[in-house]
């Protein structure tokens, strides 16, 4: 199996690059997240399955 | 799904990936980021571009990069990247813009069948959620990996 092989299967591959954990502790985002409460708080949640 | 994707990096944390597409239009930094929200394991996907002269990211712009399916099928890479370190999360994503959001629909519905192996989906509705259908026009989408 060469690489090809490997990243045309389900589970991606990943390179770690540390230099993104500068954004853990930012929203990129935040009109989006906004959005996105503000809808789920009209709506509320799905019922999922558990495990 | 056995699609041609992106190379993805991401931070140790797996909550913020980055890829470059290339097309037509060159050369384009994707940031996806996975948020947490007020909600308990539910986070928000946030995905957009990023300015590499300014730094900034915008999630309005439309890159008409000529690479959308291999875009998306990073994205959906993502979706597992993240799933795999958080088994446990809800996944809450809706477009910027109504457009952009049929073209999620669009998107979900073309790989339905492969993504329902993995994933609960639901179509968010004016005061509800159902289970995905295609053809059904929603305001987001939430999905749960199955474990």
């Amino acid at each position: 199996m060469n690489i090809k092989d490997i990243n045309t299967k389900t589970k991606p591959i990943v390179i770690i690059d540390k230099s993104l954990d500068f954004f853990n502790d930012k929203v990129l985002f935040p009109e989006k997240l906004a959005k996105a409460n503000e809808m789920l708080k009209k709506v509320g949640l799905p019922k999922v399955a558990k495990a | 799904m056995h699609l041609d994707k992106y190379e993805l990096k991401s931070g140790e944390q797996l909550t913020v990936f980055e890829f470059v597409s290339n097309g037509i239009n060159g050369k384009i930094i994707k940031l996806v980021q996975y948020t947490p929200t007020n909600y308990k394991d539910l986070y928000n996907l946030g995905f957009g571009d990023k300015n590499i002269d300014t730094g900034t990211i915008d999630d309005n712009v439309i890159s008409n990069n000529g690479d959308s399916e291999k875009v998306l099928a990073t994205v959906v890479a993502t979706l597992y990247a993240f799933t795999d370190k958080h088994p446990e999360a809800l996944v809450y994503a809706t477009g910027s813009s109504k457009s952009r959001t049929r073209l999620y629909r669009m998107g979900i519905t073309k790989y339905i069948d492969d993504v329902q192996k993995d994933f609960e989906v639901f179509g968010e509705l004016e005061n509800d959620w159902e289970s995905f259908k295609k053809d059904v026009e929603y305001l987001a989408f939430l999905v749960k990996r199955k474990l």
